[in-house]
């Protein structure tokens, strides 16, 4: 089974016995609060996690039990008896859908059908709920909106099955949301009203980032294609079912004449040829529009246009092939007879997965790290005895030599063990793509490659957000509008592609993109205007370096760094992100044809805090387990005894290294007064280090030492600063002992 | 730029409007009040940039490329279908 299924498997078990625990408790407390949140969390996060891995009938079985609750939620939040139920069976329902996924390894084939019949049973739920808020006069304050769209549009009003109000968040420009594109791709949008949230201000008080729109719609479009299509902005809009009797034509099961002209229209699709495949979509798509919209199914009806005009676009058959044989399911029909079960039937995955909790395997992994320090500090004792010519010392080499096999072992298992597929992180731009593309107007195909690459969790992790910010630039910025594409003869369907692989211990990712590239002349003007650079300095750069100025900090403006939720993501923090992992991102372009963002990181990390200290003008890090203050003593306090240096230190003598002698660097000229001193313990041996300067504490990744590199004394690791600087971490052990 | 003062005065909207060109086009309405927005030549334009244009009240001129910008967003800036 793939493994971003298994994971998803795990994961939804986890918040079902959750859901069902907090579901539980409000059996027997309906107004626990607490319960109540938590199950909505809960329900919230599988929701969640059907969308990333395409699993439409769950996503929209959860939508509808998410929506059943918030009813009771923002009601008189109370859980009545027939929705704890009706919940339960929606996570009966997932149950069983898991088990077969776990079975099968594919997606359960009859889940279509039964979400129909959850769906029918939640969403009476919802009516009741509705109509009691209403009676009670809970309902929000703009009842009369409704009466006003229809008012103003009584030319559509017959043809419209659902109304919409849309209160977009506020901020909603500064995530990069465009609520009236939103709009605009609304499937089967009759009629759009435009309105101000309150009165218009005087437009030298508007703040133009700020959303002030209520958008109100009418849609032929049935409420449950309308709730798909706003699923991630439930919060945000009320869909309103409209009465039967104003739609012309009330979809039912198909007649006969009506499926038997549909399977004629598929059969033509089975073997088209070349030369006529344009015609043939063409009418094919018409006519079974037609007879869709005769039956009274409206949004099928749209559903198959759209396919046709993407079959059209790709040169394939396939997407009106899969419409049609949808329109002719009849999933309601079929399924509505059957019952739920009133038990779940839970397999019992646990005896095959041992779940650990990820703290324990970074406990094991640091443990490691002390275990490969002292491997070292062994290693320094096995060369100490070979140059005093000690007896013990060729059977003691040959015992470090298993130790350093073994502990590497180790070492590759437990990081191992911490490895994840690239799918993981990738999976999750499916959805945010298909999102973004109907939010701008821009049809845009995501390919990803190379997805079962495999990286260290800490680095899959981290990958989203630089990742995420990539793509949004390619998708607000690269990709021209599908007008200006037709313009340049490229197809009206942008591509983006996410390609990832390991070569030795670097993995790479790139993301590109075919759209208009970036403008070299534009990157300069901002440049300036910005200060990022001086004209002069500019004047010298190549077009490769103009473009890498993108990543200089203070390029970025305001509205770009709020668009990735407030975090504050400009493509300088993209490029300390992945240098904080020992990575490196750069970046190519062709202006018309397109840009590349790539990505190298390290295969393997190891994460460490670690405080900074410099000697010589240079900086290296020390563990800050081992340190155990920093001190400042005047230097007539540090004796000298024999060739050792010591100070006397809280009642305890303390030898003092100097870092600059030990490491053989030039020491600045400076304070001469005083000596900076930092107290660190090794294996219960005291010591001073004497260093110039000390810095900051950070957490680092921690890159081991490999091949000829491993032989350098007193060194235990590498990692790469923020600034791209390489620091260089010591081996107390090696130093002290 | 997607937002311009063209040379016989008048504000242009050009290709693919975006939200950051919503401070532009506030900034060019305040400062040159009264002047007149042609958007015969806007292919797209964020819902910030729509936003802007209702609030100053002002009806563009000409057709735009696109439809919905054209039939569904034109009349509630006063612009006849």
């Amino acid at each position: 089974m793939n493994e971003f299924i298994e994971q998803f498997i795990i994961e939804c078990r986890d918040y079902i016995e959750q859901a069902t625990s907090a579901l539980q408790t409000l059996e027997n407390y309906p107004d626990d609060a607490e319960a109540l949140d938590a199950l909505f969390r809960a329900l919230h996060t599988l929701k969640g996690g059907a969308g990333i891995v395409d699993f439409a009938a769950m996503e929209r079985a959860l939508h509808a039990a998410e929506s059943a609750l918030g009813h009771a939620r923002a009601g008189d939040r109370n859980v009545s008896t027939k929705l704890n139920a009706d919940l339960l069976a929606c996570l009966d329902l997932v149950v069983r859908w898991l088990d077969e996924m776990e079975r099968t390894g594919e997606l359960p084939e009859r889940s279509d059908a039964q979400a129909e019949v959850l769906l029918h049973r939640l969403s009476e739920v919802a009516r009741d709920a509705a109509t009691a808020q209403h009676a009670a006069g809970r309902l929000s304050p703009a009842q009369g909106w409704l009466e006003g769209v229809l008012a103003n549009h009584q030319d559509v009003g017959a043809y419209a099955q659902t109304a919409i109000r849309f209160i977009p968040k506020r901020d909603s420009f500064l995530r990069g949301e465009d609520p009236i594109a939103l709009m605009g791709a609304l499937p089967g949008l009759l009629a759009l009203d435009l309105q101000p949230d309150g009165e218009w201000p005087a437009l030298d008080v508007l703040d133009p980032y700020e959303c002030i729109l209520i958008l109100l719609a009418l849609t032929s479009a049935s409420t449950r294609d309308v709730s798909t299509y706003l699923k991630n902005h439930v919060d945000e809009c009320e869909i309103i079912e409209l009465d039967s009797a104003a739609v012309t034509n009330v979809p039912g099961e198909l007649p006969q004449s009506a499926r038997d002209i549909l399977e004629a229209q598929t059969a033509l699709l089975n073997d088209v040829a070349d030369e006529a495949f344009a015609g043939t979509i063409t009418s094919v798509g018409m006519a079974a529009a037609n007879v869709l919209v005769y039956c009274g199914h409206n949004s099928a009806a749209e559903r198959i246009t759209y396919a046709s005009s993407q079959s059209l676009a790709e040169g394939t058959t396939r997407y009106l092939q899969e419409q049609l044989v949808q329109a002719l399911r009849n999933p309601i029909v079929a399924e509505v007879s059957q019952s739920l079960p009133a038990a779940p039937a839970r397999a019992d995955i646990f005896a095959r997965t041992l779940r650990v909790d990820a703290e324990r395997v970074e406990t094991l992994v640091r443990l490691i790290g002390e275990m490969t320090v002292v491997k070292n500090a062994i290693g320094h004792v096995v060369n100490l005895a070979h140059s005093e010519a000690n007896p013990l010392a060729t059977i003691l080499k040959g015992h470090h030599g298993v130790l350093d096999r073994i502990t590497g072992d180790v070492q590759r298992t437990v990081l191992g063990m911490r490895v994840l597929p690239l799918r993981t992180v990738l999976g999750r731009f499916g959805p945010v793509i298909r999102d973004m593309s109907a939010n701008l107007g821009k049809p845009v195909k995501l390919a990803i490659e190379g997805d079962e690459t495999e990286a260290d969790k800490a680095i899959v992790e981290m990958l989203f957000e630089p990742l995420l910010h990539i793509v949004r630039n390619a998708m607000d910025h690269g990709i021209e509008s599908p007008a200006i594409r037709a313009l340049d003869n490229k197809p009206a369907t942008a591509s983006i592609v996410i390609r990832a692989s390991r070569q030795s211990d670097r993995v790479f990712i790139e993301v590109s993109d075919d759209g208009g590239g970036i403008n070299v002349a534009r990157i300069r003007e901002v440049a300036l205007e910005r200060g990022v650079v001086s004209s002069e300095r500019l004047a010298e750069l190549s077009e490769a370096e103009i473009i890498d100025l993108i990543f200089a900090p203070g390029f970025s403006t305001a509205a770009q760094v709020t668009e990735l939720s407030g975090r504050g993501v400009g493509m300088d923090a993209v490029r300390m992100a992945v240098g904080r992992m020992g990575g490196m991102v750069a970046i190519e372009s062709q202006s018309g044809q397109g840009t590349t963002v790539r990505f190298s990181l390290p295969f393997s990390v190891m994460m460490t805090h670690v405080m900074t200290v410099e000697a010589g003008g240079q900086t290296f890090g020390i563990p800050i387990d081992a340190v155990i203050e920093t001190i400042r003593v005047p230097v007539n306090t540090i004796a000298e005894v024999g060739s050792a240096q010591v100070i006397v230190h809280r009642n305890r003598t303390l030898p003092v290294f100097d870092l600059t002698s030990l490491l053989q660097v030039q020491s600045l000229p400076g304070d001469d007064s005083e000596a900076v001193i930092v107290v660190a313990a090794f294996a219960g041996q005291w010591g001073g280090i004497r260093v110039e300067r000390a810095g900051e504490r950070m957490e680092v990744m921690l890159k081991p030492l490999e091949g000829l590199l491993s032989s350098i004394p007193g060194v235990t690791g590498t990692t790469i600063m923020g600034d791209g600087q390489v620091l260089l971490v010591l081996d107390l052990g090696e130093i002290l002992l | 730029m997607t937002i311009q003062l063209s040379t016989n005065g008048n504000i242009e909207l050009v290709g693919s409007c975006t939200v950051d060109d919503a401070e532009f086009l506030l900034q060019a309405l305040l400062t040159n009040p009264g002047i007149t927005v042609d958007w015969s030549a806007c292919e797209s334009a964020h819902g910030a940039v729509i936003q802007v244009l209702l609030v100053a009240k002002t009806r563009p001129f000409g057709k735009p490329v696109d439809t919905f910008l054209r039939d569904k967003v034109g009349p509630w800036l006063g612009v006849a279908m």
